[in-house]
């Protein structure tokens, strides 16, 4: 009996295992290694056993350098302005699509389009509809009257231009989190307001949000850690200029990997990064947990 | 009868040996690519109008020696992340690989390349009419001597890592309709020049001045480089103390910030592909860049300024001084088959080759054929880039294994600063001098001072 009473506790551990075992390999390996390289001073393109350590060095380093604290708060304004205006926007067209109208369905699968285009593309797509010189933006500017600016090349619009396009692409992923929430919402409390003589607003801030409002965290959350990891759009619109005003942090690791050669340098950032993202997430889950809880 | 058909036997045995001793000998001796014949060798070319044309030719390299190549091309500032990774595993994917000359001194220094001489002094890969001696002086040095002077230029200690396959200094390109509608000379100074970019924009309201690339990182430094050494300034000094922020250097500087300002609009967003564009598809009147615009010109698919440009000299501030950079091509260290990459890398840089090359477009690397007399009259340009020839500086930017890092991360930022009106030259310059100085100093490069 106490043999099956183990056994039986025993059991989904070993089904869990296996994935526990590839995610500690692919997921916590790498991480374990990026610690370990942070202690030291390694360039690419030598052998592994020719790295040096350096203790703190490279710690000291980073701390000491403005391009990180730079690519940091860059992170930070973009990520706040990206996922504030994606949310918005996200749950207006999330409550005003969600009554059936006509057309409504192609309008749908319309919104989604961009999310299904590689992050390079879309750099891509956007690098030539900012251009300075043939760029579509710069022919509608000088059709409403305006003089046509330099978007990626100026300091204080290149940030902008890669928010609007991250904000093009993102928007419709919080749409759709926001639209199947909406739908599936119970009718009660719904109708309950409507009876009790409620207008639209007063149903949508009383009713309906509340009770959207777990929906609404996981979207944040989700968003937010993308946002912080995001690379490919910048690195194709800007390479991180003009100047440094538009290296995030992930731009920046490369940069230092990559560009300087220095892997420990860009372990120690990447460490920052990890950092970051942990104590946000954590942040938002004890917001959110009692909006999950109430569920 | 019997007897005589013995010896018409004999005789044809005899005969037969005598024939198969001759075809052995004759195998020994005949080709030396016959050994390698079959085998595949796998090269990385950047996508450059140069390397298009120079990858026509492969065709008939396989036919005549057996030996295939399958190409791999790459955008070409995303070549050193893959070369670096590649070339640092034990047993490599590239056989022969081409690479941007500020690359040489680091990849040299990890010991990422054969050095060449093993195969030139091996008979049987040494092809006896290779003259080496006609290479351009200044690109076979920019783009294959490590080890001499300064540890990039030429000097007692040099070796010899890669040939030049694309090499190039600067050329000045101007649209000959525009110049001849004023009655304009091409500049003989840069005082002239600058003056030209501002008449520009005074007398042609749809047509801006000079294009130049302006992209953060390593394009804007390019661009300011192309001024620096005729202004008689020096990233470092004798000493390796940086000299970007002294007087000269910020002369340069200033020089740049002039041309972005009467230059097409979106400069500093510029790489070389857009900073071409500008002046191919009309909308600049000048070019300041390297040699491979020529060809790019004539390229009616994306060209619309066929006919109209003529080229001149770069012109002088306090000196004349012109670009050394552009590629070579090279065998890395760890590749299985450089014997055979040994015998691709010759073949394609013969003078005969280099000829094929120039006709299918590419900008020569050899003086013969810049010489000739035929090709001259073919492609006019020939002469101009004789005469900049004469003005290439061996020591234009200081290819230390650091450079990539100072050149992308640090100048690429400051220059980029001034060019968006961000910072003063002054200020964009002097604020870098502290950290490059500690790249330099972890570098080992103060050690040695008393």
């Amino acid at each position: 009996m106490a043999q099956q009473k183990l056994f039986k506790g025993i059991t989904p551990y070993f089904f869990v295992a296996p994935a526990v075992f590839v995610l500690a390999f692919t997921c916590l390996y790498p991480v374990m290694k990026g610690f370990e390289l942070s202690f030291y001073d390694w360039k690419l393109g030598t052998p592994m056993a020719s790295r040096q350590y350096v203790g703190w060095e490279n710690f000291a380093w980073a701390w000491r350098d403005p391009a990180l604290f730079n690519s940091i708060r860059v992170t930070l304004i973009f990520t706040a302005c990206a996922v504030t205006a994606e949310l918005f926007l996200g749950l207006a067209l999330a409550f005003l699509l969600e009554k059936g109208m006509r057309g409504i369905a192609i309008l749908r699968t319309a919104f989604i389009i961009p999310i299904m285009i590689a992050p390079v593309v879309v750099g891509l797509i956007w690098r030539y509809l900012f251009d300075a010189n043939f760029g579509l933006i710069n022919y509608l500017v000088q059709l409403v009257g305006f003089e046509p600016k330099i978007w990626l090349g100026t300091p204080g619009l290149a940030l902008p231009a890669i928010i609007i396009t991250d904000i093009w692409q993102w928007t419709p992923f919080m749409f759709i989190l926001f639209l199947a929430g909406l739908q599936s919402l119970p009718r009660d409390p719904v109708e309950a307001a409507e009876v009790d003589g409620a207008t639209t607003w007063q149903v949508i801030r009383q009713v309906k949000l509340p009770l959207l409002a777990p929906v609404i965290w996981v979207a944040i959350i989700l968003r937010v850690i993308d946002a912080f990891r995001s690379l490919e759009t910048m690195f194709i619109m800007t390479f991180g200029g003009p100047a440094r005003e538009t290296e995030v942090l992930s731009l920046n690791i490369y940069k230092t990997a990559f560009l300087s050669q220095r892997l420990g340098l860009a372990s120690v950032n990447a460490i920052f990064l990890l950092a970051f993202i942990l104590l946000l997430s954590l942040g938002f889950l004890m917001i959110a947990r009692p909006a999950l809880a109430k569920k | 009868m019997m007897h005589r058909r013995f010896i018409k036997e004999g005789v044809v045995v005899w005969l037969a040996t005598f024939l198969c001793l001759g075809v052995n000998q004759g195998s020994a001796q005949a080709s030396p690519y016959a050994k390698y014949a079959g085998t595949t060798i796998v090269v990385n070319f950047p996508a450059h109008a140069f390397y298009d044309a120079a990858t026509k030719l492969i065709p008939e390299f396989t036919k005549e020696t057996g030996i295939k190549v399958e190409v791999d091309k790459v955008e070409y500032m995303r070549m050193r992340d893959k070369q670096l990774l590649e070339l640092s595993k034990p047993k490599g994917d590239y056989d022969l690989v081409s690479f941007v000359c500020m690359w040489k001194t680091e990849y040299v220094s990890k010991g990422l390349l054969a050095p060449l001489a093993p195969f030139f002094t091996n008979p049987a890969l040494a092809q006896p009419g290779y003259a080496p001696q006609d290479f351009v002086p200044a690109y076979l040095a920019i783009a294959g001597l490590v080890g001499g002077k300064k540890g990039y230029m030429p000097g007692p200690t040099a070796a010899l890592y890669a040939v030049p396959f694309a090499s190039e200094t600067s050329i000045f390109a101007y649209r000959k309709d525009i110049f001849d509608k004023y009655g304009w000379k091409p500049p003989k100074t840069y005082d002239e020049m600058l003056k030209l970019c501002r008449l520009v924009r005074e007398k042609e309201p749809k047509m801006y001045g000079l294009t130049s690339r302006g992209e953060a990182g390593h394009q804007v430094s390019a661009a300011w480089l192309f001024h620096l050494t005729p202004y008689g300034g020096e990233v470092f000094d004798d000493n390796w103390e940086p000299a970007f922020h002294k007087e000269p250097s910020l002369q340069a500087l200033r020089a740049l910030l002039e041309i972005v300002k009467t230059g097409p609009p979106g400069i500093s967003t510029f790489a070389y592909g857009a900073m071409a564009d500008a002046f191919l598809l009309g909308n600049a009147a000048m070019y300041l860049d390297s040699t491979a615009i020529p060809s790019m010109v004539r390229n009616p698919a994306i060209s619309k300024v066929m006919g109209k440009v003529d080229y001149s000299l770069h012109p002088k501030a306090k000196v004349h001084s012109t670009e050394t950079g552009g590629f070579g091509i090279g065998i890395p260290a760890n590749s299985t088959k450089k014997e055979a990459a040994f015998l691709f890398l010759q073949w394609m840089t013969t003078k005969e080759a280099d000829r094929k090359i120039a006709r299918l477009g590419g900008m020569p690397n050899r003086l013969s054929t810049l010489r000739d007399a035929q090709l001259q009259k073919e492609f006019p340009e020939f002469k101009a880039v004789l005469e900049n020839i004469k003005y290439a500086n061996p020591d234009w930017r200081p290819i230390i294994p650091e450079w990539p890092e100072i050149s992308m991360q640090y100048l690429g930022t400051a220059i980029h600063e001034v060019i968006t009106g961000k910072k003063t030259p002054e200020k964009a310059m002097n604020e870098i001098r502290e950290p490059v100085r500690k790249i330099m100093e972890r570098a080992g490069y103060y050690g040695w001072k008393k």
